[in-house]
């Protein structure tokens, strides 16, 4: 605006007043009664920009609201001493951000918001603006605290703005970092080898020079999914602060909550959603493309009984998808949207001592936010209940910390608190009466009598019920419009004496067949993977899948089987199944030993661990064949498929194949895990594993 | 973990010298051909500056707009050839194919007349040529595109993404990244090690397979050049839309002709002409319209003073 020169040119200090009221101001009438155009133009502008100069002077335009501490802009003040920033604004809590994306920025960002809720006051801050050296001094705060976002760049270094912290860490030795209380998240990627480095070293260094940690390290991955880490760690991380500080949440009940509730007496029930996960009335109506936010109702054609013995229930199921429009390929899931038990429903309804079938609405406190409602609104809590949220899984510390208020009774209370917090105490009984017992809410809200929230409390709290996923059992080749699952019902007895079952296996193995009078539907989509058969035909594959890992491979056998059938020429075809008992779970016999018959298996090694005293796994098997397998491997270009268990199988069948490499190919430990690693890196050794 | 190493007489120890550092593997030699071409690439000036999140709106329109213009040559070259045994193996459509993502992300940059407003520059329009013509000629070597681009789109692209969404205060939601968004894609990793096998299954002979690798350096070039002049580009850019200051500016979005700074710099730079298109440069804003709004008002006054 002072660029605009304005003020060099000689003007007349006229008003606007005076020139609407007659005062003729002294107007150089020369020769030209007028001005030129320009002139008058350029006159009238100067007054126009003078005027519109004094103005804006008069009144400072408000800078666009910074709800958000954002303090992206650079300070005006100086000031490199947050101490002193912090006590003059009355900050307790600061959250410094090692950032180079921005990410880590952000996310302080948002914690430094945060912590109004929760009584405290707090800033973000880069640390390459302050002296950090000042973090010795942060104890003549009260109740202060410093939060770390961290993220690690390249090899595992700081980022450009982290440097000079990092440095300083690692000199400084003698300062007394007894008052600093402190905690760190680390963003990071699991792909690269130093993964979060740079939290981690905060997190371990700043408890060597004494200071005090609030909480623990939080571990971000971005080849997953950075922002649920975050969340994750989040929600657990400020009830654990309130404790350490004995610090209640500002305000009453409701100033928590995110969501207010409504409740529709006299809706019109076309308006209401009974458990379409996205367009209302999608479940009645379909339109194709079919996906997750869109799935497809699959008639169910098949539910048979796989085991012929024991006291499990495994499970074979196809699915239609005619008319849907769905491809898959063989080694791709199925994702299906299951619901919770309507028993357990009831009994929610029933101890929480509410109509289930009211109709109501959640909506967000926040108006900028994306997410209106917690799952679709409007609807029933018993939709909800059924549909939507997920009360099988035990509930995370926040959701116990939210509805400690609840508890009528102070011992009760105090152990809800208890047990959110971060305290060695807390920690162990969460673990052991939560966790261990496997307690839902249910259980919760049963053994805890003097617990009774309310119920749009509860379902603000409760996480979304998610979407579950199975490895094809079948090949489009040979089924292009059916989708067959193999799985095996969850249920177990816990240590409360109660049962828990799988929420989708027990839904799916409850899904009646298809007939004339009755129709079962399963919500469904394809995802697609990348556990894939090679392309060429020639290629020799090995598959391991015990138990219901062997559900792809069903898949793949029947594609290469279709592929001989058109005279393709096939190459080697092994299979590695395992199982308890031969009479009892031995999963797809018949087409096992007719796929042997006919030659599309060229090898089928079975492993009954529990026919005989000693325990016989696939990875046993595969020793034995050691020499067979290192032959395709090493020279014929095998691709390795596993899938199955995680945990165990997987880590004992890669641990039978670095024996085979150094066995058969003169190989250290060291050279064969590079030589599985390397077989990965160029996918040929592929894993569909869950844990 | 180290076991001594478990040789019988029978069975030679494993040499890794020599057996594995001059791999057969396509995929490997692609790795290890451009390695030294993609470390030059990363450190390019424009690649260097977008890292750190000094990326112009403008820019990066066109840095899209370039990936249109090439990713729709590729992947119409990849349709054609989609059943040429050089090719075959890596066709993934579903899982890879941009042009339709980019089309999304142009109309949301530039609106729904986004074709007429776009045009290929020179350096894209000369990478664009190649690969028209590997794929008419020899379509063995568009498996050097293909690497060369969907591989980098799936492991620093994504890095890219991230920054570009919080330095362009792009929504959440996703518009205008959409290219860097893989839908069919579940996990990035296993995916590249599907592509690696897949590269792998290609029938080639060495000779082949080195001019596979010399190709894609190609690819990493004319990649360069783009990026070079969209650097180019960007420092003409830059003055103006830097030096930019009107009280309460608000967020211009980067769009230099809404700019009434520019406009008068070009005005004091000569032509009456630039004083037209400044005063409506001007009578665009809002401020302006309020001075002209004053103006108006202070000349109907001198109007009926004069005239009265």
């Amino acid at each position: 605006m002072s660029n605009i020169s304005a003020f060099s040119v000689p003007m007349y200090s006229v008003n606007m007043a005076d020139m609407e009221t007659e005062t003729p101001t002294p107007m150089p009438e020369e020769e030209e009664p007028l001005f030129s155009n320009l002139d008058l133009f350029l006159f009238t502008l100067i007054i126009g920009l003078f005027i519109y100069w004094f103005m804006s002077r008069k009144k400072p335009d408000p800078i666009p609201e910074f709800k958000k501490l954002e303090t992206a802009s650079t300070p005006t003040t100086r000031d490199t001493s947050f101490i002193e920033k912090m006590k003059k604004t009355g900050k307790n809590v600061i959250v410094f951000y090692g950032s180079q994306t921005g990410t880590a920025e952000e996310f302080a960002n948002r914690l430094s918001k945060d912590a109004q809720r929760y009584g405290m006051k707090g800033m973000a801050a880069d640390p390459e603006e302050y002296e950090m050296a000042e973090l010795s001094r942060l104890g003549e705060i009260e109740n202060s605290l410093a939060i770390f976002c961290m993220a690690t760049y390249g090899e595992g270094d700081p980022t450009d703005n982290a440097q000079d912290l990092y440095d300083w860490l690692q000199e400084n030795d003698d300062e007394d970092f007894s008052g600093l209380n402190y905690t760190v998240f680390g963003l990071g990627n699991k792909t690269y080898e130093h993964y979060n480095a740079m939290g981690k070293y905060v997190d371990k260094r700043l408890e060597e020079l004494g200071a005090k940690r609030i909480f623990d390290l939080g571990l971000g991955d971005d080849d997953g999914n950075v922002e649920e880490d975050f969340i994750s760690w989040r929600e657990q991380f400020w009830p654990a602060v309130c404790e350490h500080f004995g610090v209640e949440p500002l305000g009453d009940d409701s100033s928590i909550r995110q969501y207010e509730l409504k409740e529709y007496p006299d809706i019109n029930a076309s308006k209401v959603y009974t458990g379409e996960i996205g367009r209302l009335k999608s479940f009645e109506v379909q339109k194709p493309p079919f996906d997750s936010k869109n799935p497809f109702l699959a008639s169910v054609t098949v539910n048979r009984r796989l085991n012929k013995a024991g006291d499990r229930h495994l499970m074979h199921l196809e699915l239609d998808i005619t008319g849907s429009k769905i491809r898959y390929e063989s080694g791709d899931h199925v994702a299906v949207f299951p619901t919770n038990d309507t028993a357990l429903v009831n009994k929610l309804g029933k101890i929480l001592e509410v109509d289930l079938d009211v109709v109501i609405s959640l909506n967000n406190l926040d108006d900028e936010s994306n997410k209106k409602h917690p799952f679709p609104c409007p609807t029933t809590y018993r939709t909800a209940l059924t549909h939507y949220l997920d009360i099988t899984h035990p509930p995370r510390t926040n959701v116990l910390y939210e509805m400690a208020q609840y508890a009528s009774d102070p011992k009760d209370q105090e152990n809800m608190r208890k047990m959110a917090s971060s305290s060695p105490e807390g920690k162990a009984l969460y673990q052991n009466w939560v966790l261990d017992a496997s307690r839902n809410i249910l259980a919760i809200l049963e053994d805890m009598p003097s617990l009774r929230p309310p119920i749009d409390h509860l379902c603000e709290l409760l996480p979304r019920l998610q979407a579950r996923y199975y490895s094809i059992a079948s090949s489009s080749k040979v089924h292009p419009n059916s989708i067959h699952i193999c799985a095996v019902v969850v249920e177990y007895k816990t240590k409360t004496g109660r049962t828990n079952k799988g929420v989708a296996t027990t839904w799916l193995k409850n899904k009646q067949i298809t007939d004339n009078g009755h129709k079962s539907t399963v919500p469904m989509f394809i995802r697609k993977s990348q556990f894939r058969l090679p392309f060429k035909a020639t290629n020799p594959v090995i598959m391991i899948g015990p138990g219901t890992g062997i559900a792809p491979f069903m898949g793949f056998i029947q594609e290469r089987a279709w592929l001989k059938e058109q005279a393709k020429e096939v190459g080697e075809t092994v299979m590695f199944f395992g199982c308890r008992h031969k009479n009892e779970d031995y999963l797809y016999q018949e087409e096992l030993e007719e796929a042997e018959k006919t030659g599309v298996l060229t090898q089928l090694n079975v492993a009954f661990s529990r026919d005989q005293e000693h325990k016989v796994y696939v990875q046993h098997l595969l020793k034995k064949s050691k020499e067979h397998l290192w032959k395709l491997i090493h020279t014929n270009n095998a691709h390795i498929y596993i899938c199955g268990d995680a945990r165990n199988m997987a880590r004992d069948v890669q641990t039978a194949f670095y024996e085979i490499a150094e066995e058969m190919g003169g190989m250290t430990r060291t050279q064969s895990t590079d030589y599985v690693k390397k077989l990965m890196a160029k996918g040929r050794y592929s894993q569909d594993v869950w844990s | 973990m180290d076991t001594t190493s478990v040789s019988n007489g029978a069975v030679p120890a494993y040499e890794v010298k020599e057996e594995n550092l001059s791999p057969e593997d396509l995929s490997e030699m692609l790795a290890a051909g451009t390695k030294q071409v993609h470390e030059k690439a990363e450190n390019t000036q424009f690649v260097k500056d977008f890292l750190k999140g000094r990326i112009r709106k403008e820019l990066f329109k066109l840095g899209a707009v370039a990936l249109y213009y090439t990713y729709k040559a590729m992947e119409e070259e990849i349709e054609r050839n989609k059943d040429h045994p050089h090719f075959a193996p890596l066709y993934f459509p579903a899982e890879l194919h941009r042009h339709t993502a980019l089309a999304r992300d142009l109309e949301y940059f530039y609106g729904p007349e986004w074709q007429s407003q776009v045009h290929c520059s020179e350096s894209t329009q000369c990478y664009v040529d190649r690969i028209h013509q590997v794929g008419q000629e020899d379509p063995v070597l568009l498996v050097a595109h293909a690497y060369t681009r969907y591989m980098g789109d799936l492991s620093g692209g994504q890095v890219l993404k991230k920054v570009a969404q919080r330095a362009l205060k792009l929504p959440p939601t996703g518009e205008g990244l959409e290219f860097y968004h893989f839908d069919a894609i579940h996990s990035a990793k296993a995916f590249k090690q599907l592509y690696r096998s897949r590269m792998n299954e290609l029938e080639l002979d060495m000779e082949t397979k080195k001019r596979v690798v010399a190709e894609a350096v190609k690819a990493f070039t004319f990649n360069m050049e783009v990026f070079d002049e969209l650097e180019e580009i960007g420092k003409t850019i830059q003055e103006e839309v830097l030096d930019a200051g009107m009280p309460v500016h608000g967020e211009m979005g980067g769009d230099i002709s809404k700019c009434p700074y520019y406009a008068a710099k070009m005005a004091a730079s000569g032509g009456t002409t630039y004083a037209c298109q400044m005063a409506m440069a001007m009578l665009r804003h809002p401020t302006g319209q309020v001075l002209f709004a004053t103006w108006f008002a202070v000349l109907a006054g001198l109007a009926a003073w004069y005239l009265m």
